[in-house]
């Protein structure tokens, strides 16, 4: 797991404190009931915080997964 | 704190009473409710935290039905609250108009602050963000309309029963995120969340302020060195560019009003420091300095006998000195002492001795401490021996008045209970609507105590309450002020309660640093548990107070 992993996984777990690593690596809106619009805002700001990045508002409503976050991340 | 770490603490798993919160705002509240959680977790960690928050966009509303009974009430007023014209969310045009309306929404938001500060502590912060761009004026201008709503706020503010969190201390860093507040309704930056939450909540928790100030002369109470300036070389004043000093010592004499105790450490020529303290020029009253140690001793060796003077922790102490070395001495000497080098010409020093001592009301025990602490020297020196502290105590015209009842809800008592740590049952803390709530209760009882004698009046100073329970009563909360010891107060007290019923038990318990209790308890009731009147009557030494009963 790379180290952008590894802080990516951190915001999502002190978002959704109940996921284990793996789970949250695995996390989407679809899978997770608690995946909300508070918990998406939440989680962009997380991530904005620990990789000192600014999202659009348009790019947080698009942000639904894990996987997407980790996307976004790499085309910095 | 950041976000990440705010959220780490907020959903960690936790347990003990909770502490219920109303966050009051017009707007989501989002990370504010974060950083709330997470700086009351941190404040008290003994307690589950629970935080009830609005409806979006109804500031007023929210207070008005406000029927449970919080723990802390937490206002965070912004501009859309006024008038939702004003927000940027909702700007819209606004005219003259705008300030009627915004003063009948701000009395509706006065007076549901008033209702719920009559039951329980309120934190209130007027508008931190800048008003969006509804005028036609420049911002660098004040506008008549936004002057018009700021003195309608400060009225409000001046008023109010809740603490108000002063605009200034959140500083002029960014605070608005508009992106956030468009997308979602949450209007700030976390960093400006975090603070808000943090100088808010330092507003309702109860918190342990320091007690005392210990003060080097030289290049510190005053500018120049004593023994080789002379008494007339030193100075705090204009003419010789030393009017910090003044402000200082000015500081001092503000903080002795709120009764913080002043001491002297200082290695100078005793002689010298007495003529030095005569000069009529002073702005220090020298009666607000005691002790005043001066001599070549060691100056940690000064410190230990002030706090032995004053009976206080070197945790309650603050030491200011110009020296590095001495600070860094008394440190390791007193690891729990907070040592500041005194910064000459920097404003911030003067601002932040001043907060670390600041209170929001001064009460009359607090004009009276020093005075009673040069009182009760003679009484401390008796206490070493008890024939001679029974001669001074019989001759000491000693009054203890007892003053039963919880109505109306005496502030000073629950200041005591919050202040005691070393004549202390069991170190139990209690915020404001714990004690309300705690007094609420049918069965409890509560008497505070007042003491004066020929060597001063030392005011309200013991606190003791509890229930009955079958034919005794259950002391749960008993704490005395170390200003009150070795005049056997505490032995009166029992006597009080023996009097009325047999036995009285204690729900003590040991803390770190209630020995003064601990060994008077040893004394009178070994079990720790339990004490009968008859006990009492064969260990209590010879009281002589009068001794007058009030209520209950």
């Amino acid at each position: 797991m790379t180290d952008k992993q590894q802080r990516l996984i951190r915001c999502f777990q002190a978002v959704f404190p109940e996921l284990n690593e793996s789970e949250a690596a695995r996390a989407s809106v679809s899978r997770l009931a608690k995946w909300d619009s508070v918990a998406t805002v939440t989680l962009a700001a997380a991530v904005e915080e620990e990789f000192g990045i600014q999202l659009e508002a348009q790019e947080i409503e698009e942000m639904n997964s894990f996987q997407s976050f980790l996307n976004r991340l790499d085309d910095r | 704190m950041k976000l990440i770490e705010a959220l780490q603490i907020a959903n960690a798993a936790h347990k003990g009473p909770t502490f219920h919160v109303l966050l009051a705002c017009g707007f989501t509240p989002l990370h504010l409710e974060t950083a709330v959680k997470a700086h009351l977790r941190l404040g008290l960690p003994t307690r589950s935290i629970t935080v009830r928050t609005g409806l979006y966009g109804d500031l007023a509303g929210t207070l008005e039905n406000a029927r449970e009974l919080f723990d802390a009430v937490l206002v965070v007023l912004e501009w859309g609250d006024l008038d939702q014209r004003l927000s940027w969310r909702s700007a819209g045009k606004v005219n003259e108009e705008v300030i009627s309306d915004a003063r009948a929404r701000l009395n509706r938001i006065e007076k549901g602050i008033a209702a719920l500060a009559e039951r329980t502590p309120v934190a209130l912060s007027l508008p931190t963000l800048p008003l969006a761009p509804v005028l036609h004026t420049p911002g660098n201008e004040l506008n008549r309309i936004e002057a018009a709503l700021w003195e309608m706020l400060y009225a409000v503010a001046a008023s109010t029963r809740a603490a108000v969190l002063h605009p200034q201390t959140l500083g002029r860093g960014s605070a608005h995120d508009l992106r956030t507040e468009l997308m979602s309704g949450f209007p700030y930056l976390f960093a400006h969340a975090d603070a808000l939450a943090a100088g808010l909540i330092r507003m309702v928790l109860p918190s342990a302020l320091m007690k005392g100030l210990i003060t080097d002369l030289d290049e510190t109470l005053w500018s120049g060195v004593l023994g080789d300036d002379g008494p007339d070389g030193i100075s705090w004043d204009v003419e010789h560019k030393t009017q910090f000093h003044a402000l200082y010592q000015h500081l001092m004499n503000l903080l002795a009003e709120a009764g913080i105790l002043l001491g002297v450490a200082s290695k100078n020529d005793a002689g010298l420091v007495d003529k030095a303290l005569t000069r009529p020029d002073l702005v220090i009253k020298p009666q607000n300095l005691f002790p005043i140690e001066a001599h070549w001793r060691p100056k940690v060796e000064s410190v230990e006998r002030i706090l032995k003077a004053w009976n206080i922790g070197a945790d309650s102490v603050v030491f200011v000195d110009d020296n590095l070395l001495e600070l860094e001495h008394a440190k390791m000497a007193f690891p729990e002492m907070e040592c500041l080098e005194f910064r000459k010409d920097d404003a911030r020093f003067l601002v932040e001795l001043r907060d670390r001592f600041g209170k929001r009301e001064i009460r009359e025990e607090d004009e009276l401490r020093v005075a009673s602490l040069r009182g009760g020297q003679a009484v401390r020196r008796a206490a070493a021996d008890n024939a001679s502290l029974d001669t001074l105590l019989a001759g000491a015209e000693a009054k203890v008045a007892f003053r039963w009842g919880k109505q109306p809800p005496n502030p000073r008592a629950l200041e005591l209970i919050n202040k005691t740590n070393q004549f202390n049952l069991n170190g139990i803390r209690y915020t404001e609507a714990d004690w309300n709530a705690y007094l609420s209760e049918p069965a409890t009882h509560l008497v505070v105590v007042e003491y004066e004698d020929r060597f001063g009046k030392l005011g309200k100073i013991a606190v003791l309450a509890g229930r009955e329970q079958d034919s005794g009563f259950e002391v749960e909360i008993w704490v005395m002020s170390c200003r009150a010891f070795s005049r056997r107060i505490e032995h009166q007290c029992l006597k009080l309660l023996l009097n009325r019923w047999d036995p009285v038990r204690f729900r003590y318990e040991r803390t770190e640093r209630n020995g003064p209790m601990r060994d008077f308890l040893a004394e009178m009731a070994p079990d720790g548990r339990a004490l009968r009147r008859a006990e009492f009557d064969r260990r209590c030494p010879p009281l002589f107070h009068q001794s007058v009963r009030t209520g209950d």
